[in-house]
Order: structure tokens, then C-alpha cells, then sequence
């Protein structure tokens, strides 16, 4: 009950702070974080691949409407939900209980860069490719790809710091 | 047949994943139609407000510069109005050729009509960009109706909601315009390659045009969208296409994309009769 609303909560604020905000950053007149990927990166551990999958569409699908950009975000975001539990096994093996969230606390500093960075990885390189389908220039896409995944990146790291919820709820 | 509902079951992750995979890119590719869907838009009235609200408190902050703009753009057209004042003044002088002109309707000599709109919401940084506008089809907007600001062509309006529009703005590979330099009357295809957010490509320009960098790009009018000589931009740099009978222009845009808060739709009377006709003339060809 507490992970629903918590859940709804994270899912609300950061689709608009995404839609209002961080869609009008290009800096450098390029790159533009997508902070909404950290709902997906803060589900529960114990959530099933089914259930995460369905959330993060609904997430890239909220982002499409409100973005004017139909369908490319909910299939990057599907494909990084969908990647997920196979990425915590991989970064942090199968030995978490089931109802925290992935945070610097359960999976210590590395753990947790080195698992935001895979999801932001899948995600981006997915849709910037989808996006790129009406005019392919690959030196550009290597640049809007590295770049968006640097500021993503960095910047889910910063909210990750100064996220209080995380403290409290820490193992 | 047991093992094989347990292997269906334990693999019905992939299924929702390829279902919803599928889905997102159906949407994708619908929306490379030319006509989108509304619900699926900023057009749609739910989405349209929330950014709206967003829209009206960033209006704010730009305020100071639209101002000068707007003082700047009323000098301009106080300076028009003088000079055609003084064109009116000659002309009621010469009696005899003012006699014609009066007879004339004047919807007839120019059939556009503008209406101001607010953009409430704006992207620059993707390859396929959109504007969102405050007037929709109670306001009599219609999909095709062009779109200008104070610097210059904005773009064409594609989706028409109730009480908002969607723009697809020269920031969009989709938007064709026929262009032309000013001073000759040869005409181009101007298009965006997705690059720079200042600049833009004007192609198909024949090679025995005379131009010079810095020359001013406006619109040729030849189609039913906008009308001749609306400001576009400056030419930048050209070069021989391949093929070598036509240049290729990099033009710099007026119209900052970064920073729209005002623009103007653009109705004219006559689109649906010569749409209408010039349909027909396909037809009997």
C-alpha cells in the first residue's frame, strides 16, 4: 500500500517536472535530461518483470502525450523496464528482499551508478535510435546519446542524494 | 500439454513486453501520417491545459524582451503606414487612376485575415519538433492554416482540437515551403535537416538565379498557405547541388525558435477554391 502511493507520488511529480520543465533544457542546444526514467530505476525490487514492464509504459506513454512525441518514449521505456530485473541480477545478484527500492543505501555508491547507468543506457540508446528512424546522421546520434546519457545519468545521481525518502526507508 | 502451459505462463513477460512494444511503435509510425491523431496530442483538451498553465507562467518571464520586439515591430509598421499614406496621397492626386482602384473589393486584393494566438507549449531540441497553440476550431482554425510571428513563418497548422491547435513549425522534416530570393521570382523547397535550430535548407533553386549572402529568403506565396513576401530568413551560405543545375542555400532563420511567445494564424479566403480546383485539374490530366 505505502509502495502504491509512494509509487503514484514519484510517477506524478516526475512526468510533470519532466514535461515542464526538463524538456525546455537543451544545453548546449543538444542534450536534454530525461530524469523521468528514475520512476523505473525506484520500483520495488520485488516487483515482477510484468508489472514493471506495464508501469514503465504507462510512464513513456504520459510522456509521449504530453511531449507530442507518440510512441518513442513508451517503447524506450518498455524496453528498460523490461531489462531491469535481468539487470539487477546481474550488478547485485538475487539475495535483496523483496520490498525496498534500488538506492544508495541496498546497493551501495558503485552499485547503484553502475545499475542507473545500464537502464539509462538501454533507455536512451533506444530513443534516440527510434527517434533517428526520419533522419539518420550517426556522428550526431553518438553525440545526443552521449551527452543525454551523461546529463541523465548525473542527474538521477543528484535527486538519489538528496532524496530524504531514501534515508528513512534505508536498510 | 502441461509443460507446455507452464512454459506459456512462466514466459508471459515477453508477451507483454512484445504486445506493448508493439503498440509503442504503431504509434510511431501513425505519427508519421501526415494527420495525427488529436487524442494522442497536445491537442487534446486535458493535455493542452496542463501545458497551457506551464505556457503562462513562463510567458511571464520573457516579457522585457517581447516588449521591445513588439515596440520594435510597431515602429516598422508605423513607418508602412506612412509610406502608404503618402502612396494613397499620390494616388487621390492622379485622379484618373485612383478612379480604377476604388471600384475593387478590397477582400478581393488580399485575402488573408490573421488572429493573434499564444504558444503554450514549444520543443527545439528533438528531430520531429511541435507547437502547440491557444486557438482551436471554435476560433475557426482549420488544419493548413499557415502560422507567423513577428521575426518571420513559423509553420502550418496539422492538428485542429477544440480550443488548441498543433503547429508543425520549420523544425520539422515534414514542414515544405516554397520559397523564393527576394527580388527575383524563382522559387525553391525550403526544408529543415534536423541540425542547427537557426538554420534551415532552401533547395531546388535554379543555378541562373542571382543572389548574394545576405540576401533576404521570403515566401513565395505559390502555395495556398502563406502569402507572397513574408519574411523567412537571410541566405547564409550556398552551394552547387550535384547535379549541378540547381544550388542549395543554408538559410538563417528570423524566427527564434527558443524563445516564441506570440504568433499569428493565417486564414485565407480562397484556400478551399483553389485547392478545389486546382484538384480538378489534376483530375482531368
Amino acid at each position: 500500500m505505502v509502495n502504491t502511493i509512494r509509487g503514484i507520488i514519484y510517477f506524478v511529480v516526475l512526468v510533470l517536472v519532466q514535461v515542464l520543465i526538463l524538456n525546455n533544457i537543451h544545453f548546449l542546444r543538444i542534450i536534454t535530461p530525461f530524469l523521468y526514467i528514475y520512476f523505473t530505476i525506484k520500483l520495488p525490487v520485488g516487483y515482477s518483470s510484468i508489472q514493471v514492464t506495464f508501469l514503465s509504459f504507462l510512464l513513456g506513454l504520459a510522456i509521449d502525450i504530453l511531449s507530442n512525441t507518440p510512441g518513442m518514449h513508451a517503447a524506450a521505456c518498455t524496453l528498460a523496464g523490461f531489462a531491469r530485473p535481468s539487470i539487477i541480477n546481474i550488478f547485485r545478484g538475487e539475495d535483496l528482499p523483496d520490498n525496498i527500492s534500488p538506492s544508495h543505501h541496498t546497493f551501495g555508491y558503485g552499485g547503484f551508478i553502475r545499475y542507473t547507468g545500464a537502464i539509462v543506457i538501454l533507455h536512451h540508446v533506444s530513443l534516440f535510435l527510434i527517434e533517428s528512424l526520419t533522419l539518420f546522421d550517426p556522428l550526431f546520434l553518438t553525440i545526443r546519446i552521449v551527452g543525454g546519457v551523461v546529463a541523465t545519468t548525473l542527474l538521477i545521481c543528484i535527486v538519489e542524494a538528496f532524496n530524504r525518502e531514501t534515508k528513512r526507508s534505508g536498510e | 500439454m502441461r509443460k507446455l502451459l507452464d512454459f506459456l505462463i512462466s514466459k508471459r513477460h515477453w508477451l507483454l513486453f512484445l504486445l506493448l512494444e508493439v503498440i509503442s511503435f504503431m504509434l510511431v509510425y501513425r505519427n508519421n501520417a501526415y494527420q495525427q491523431s488529436v487524442m494522442f496530442s497536445t491537442a487534446n483538451v486535458v493535455t493542452a491545459n496542463i501545458v497551457s498553465v506551464a505556457g503562462s507562467v513562463s510567458s511571464y518571464l520573457n516579457l522585457r524582451e517581447k516588449n521591445r520586439d513588439l515596440i520594435e515591430r510597431n515602429g516598422e509598421l508605423e513607418i508602412e503606414l506612412l509610406r502608404l499614406q503618402r502612396q494613397v496621397e499620390t494616388m487621390i492626386a492622379d485622379t484618373t487612376s485612383f478612379r480604377s482602384f476604388i471600384s475593387v473589393d478590397s477582400t478581393r486584393q488580399f485575402p488573408y485575415k490573421v488572429m493573434p494566438a499564444k504558444v503554450v507549449n514549444n520543443s527545439v531540441a528533438y528531430l520531429t519538433n511541435y507547437i502547440t497553440i491557444d486557438r482551436g476550431r471554435v476560433d475557426g482554425v482549420v488544419p493548413d492554416m499557415g502560422v507567423v510571428s513577428e521575426g518571420g513563418v513559423v509553420g502550418i497548422i496539422s492538428n485542429v482540437g477544440e480550443h488548441f491547435s498543433v503547429v508543425i513549425p520549420i523544425l520539422n522534416p515534414k514542414f515544405r515551403l516554397s520559397c523564393k530570393v527576394l527580388g527575383s521570382s524563382y522559387f525553391g523547397s525550403m526544408s529543415w535537416d534536423g541540425r542547427k535550430t537557426q538554420y534551415a535548407k532552401l533547395d531546388e533553386l535554379p543555378r541562373h538565379v542571382e543572389f548574394n549572402v545576405g540576401d533576404t529568403v521570403v515566401t513565395s506565396g505559390f502555395s495556398t498557405i502563406f502569402p507572397e513576401g513574408i519574411l523567412v530568413g537571410t541566405v547564409s551560405t550556398f552551394e552547387k547541388q550535384r547535379d549541378d543545375n540547381f544550388y542549395s542555400l543554408t538559410v538563417k532563420l528570423t524566427t527564434d525558435f527558443h524563445n516564441l511567445g506570440s504568433v499569428m494564424v493565417i486564414k485565407n479566403y480562397y484556400q478551399d477554391e483553389q485547392k478545389r480546383i486546382e484538384q480538378e485539374a489534376k483530375g482531368n490530366g
